[in-house]
Parts: C-alpha cells; structure tokens; sequence
C-alpha cells in the first residue's frame, strides 16, 4: 500500500490528474444534458463505472483539453478556488453557470488504496446529479454557447502562464458582462468530503432565460 | 506604527481574479455541419 503525503511532490499533480479528469468528464456531459451542441455528436462511454456522453467532435474536444491542461497548473497548486462551466445565450449572456467549488484540505498522509476507491465513488455521485440536472433547470433559449471560468488569484496567474503559450491558448481576465447574470436561481447538486478534496457542485440559473 | 497603518501598494494586494481562455469553442452551426458531413461520409463508406 502505497502512502502519500502533502509534503510528496507528486500529491498535488495526483490531485490535479483526478480532478482534471473528472472535469473533462463533466463538461461533456453538461454540454450533452444542456443541449449546447446536437446530441448526434456524443457517444456513450463509461466513466467511473456509470454511462457518460462524450463528444467525439475533434475541435471541441481538443478545446476541453486545452482548457483543462491550462486549469492543471492552479489546481496542482490548490489556486483554483472555483471552475464554472458557463452556458451562454446568443448575445453571450450567461444563463446557466454550473460552478465547481473546489478546496484541497490540509492532510498529514492517506493511503492511494483509499484514495481510488472512495474518490471515484463519490465523483460517479457528482456525475449521475449532473445527468439528470435537466429535470431541475429549466430549458435553455436555441443557439447557446459556453466558455470556462477560473476563479483564481492575481498571483496564482504565473503559475498559468508557461503553459498558455505552450499550448497557444491564452486566457484573460473576463469582464463584467461574462460574469455577472441577474437574479439567478441556486440549484445544490451535490458535496463531498474526501481526503485530498471537499467539492461542491452548484447550478445557478438566470429567472428570465428568454 | 504609522507605517503600519498605510494602506499596502496595489501590487502587494493579491486580489481575486476570474480568467477565461481568449479562444471560444465551435459554434452550433460549425458542429452541426461537420456532423452532417459525418454522416454523409459514414453513409458512403456503407455502400462501398
């Protein structure tokens, strides 16, 4: 049994590799529930022992990756604070944020036995909320689209940097507009509490979506 | 103790930002031809 420790300079790529994972995962399956691209473009898969829709479109694939290769370096670093997956109507105002509230308690040592299996149990739960999350939210206007937030700090950016021109996919500071949604609606999904990771996954919905 | 009190520079402050990457995903349109193309080529690959 292997044991893993803050101190191990493994323990916070180990914790980005899962939760990087998951995000990509989840992303998918919010685009394909939400209905943000023809369902003609997903496939059925299996992750974390559930059945998941992936999209097998190259170009958006690709953007979740690159998105997510850029996320990497803050959450390694336990500097992403929030990651919200934004769905946008056609005048690219926000009309669904699903928010991913992320923070890594402090731990002396866990066991990786420990860690495989009760961190997928708890992460196929957030899947199979996000699943059936259609049934609380109410249908989004045609032509939507989406973008990834990071909620971060000004200093944690360094971190972000080498790799945004790596992989030529720069990001900004976003602006008021992509931000802010008026009278929104919170919709708890789903919390959990592991040793390495306490998430909780909210929606909030805009009242008027059209 | 007046040093103490002066407010720290805005460079010092690490304040909170929110990012978001400077490129946007595929549209709708942009997908759903490819997926029509998809289909076409999948359907001629069945004849052949």
């Amino acid at each position: 049994m292997t044991t893993l420790t803050r101190q191990d300079l493994n323990f916070g790529q180990v914790v980005a590799d899962i939760l990087c994972e998951f995000l990509e995962v989840a992303i998918h399956l919010i685009l394909y529930v939400r209905e943000v691209y023809p369902s003609g473009i997903f496939q059925k898969r299996k992750k974390y022992n559930v059945p998941v829709q992936m999209s097998c479109h190259p170009e958006l694939n690709q953007y979740i990756q690159d998105t997510l290769h850029c996320v990497k370096p803050l959450i390694e670093k336990n500097d992403a604070e929030k990651v919200v997956v934004v769905i946008m109507d056609k005048e690219h105002h926000p009309v669904e944020r699903f928010v991913f509230e992320i923070s890594q308690p402090p731990l002396l040592s866990i066991s990786s036995d420990t860690l495989l299996s009760h961190v997928e149990q708890l992460l196929r739960a957030f899947i199979l909320k996000i699943s059936v999350c259609d049934a609380v939210l109410n249908n989004n206007p045609p032509g939507c689209s989406f973008t990834v937030l990071v909620h971060t700090r000004d200093s944690a950016t360094r971190n972000m940097e080498k790799v945004q021109v790596i992989k030529d996919f720069p990001w900004i500071v976003a602006d008021e507009q992509e931000v802010h949604m008026q009278e929104p609606r919170l919709i708890p999904l789903k919390t959990m509490t592991s040793d390495i990771v306490k998430m909780q996954l909210y929606v909030e919905e805009r009242a008027q979506k059209t | 103790a007046s040093e103490q009190a002066k407010p720290q520079p805005s460079s010092a402050i690490d304040k909170k930002v929110i990012l978001l990457p400077c490129n946007n995903p595929p549209n709708q349109e942009r997908v759903r031809l490819w997926l029509e193309a998809k289909k076409q080529y999948d359907c001629l690959q069945k004849w052949q």
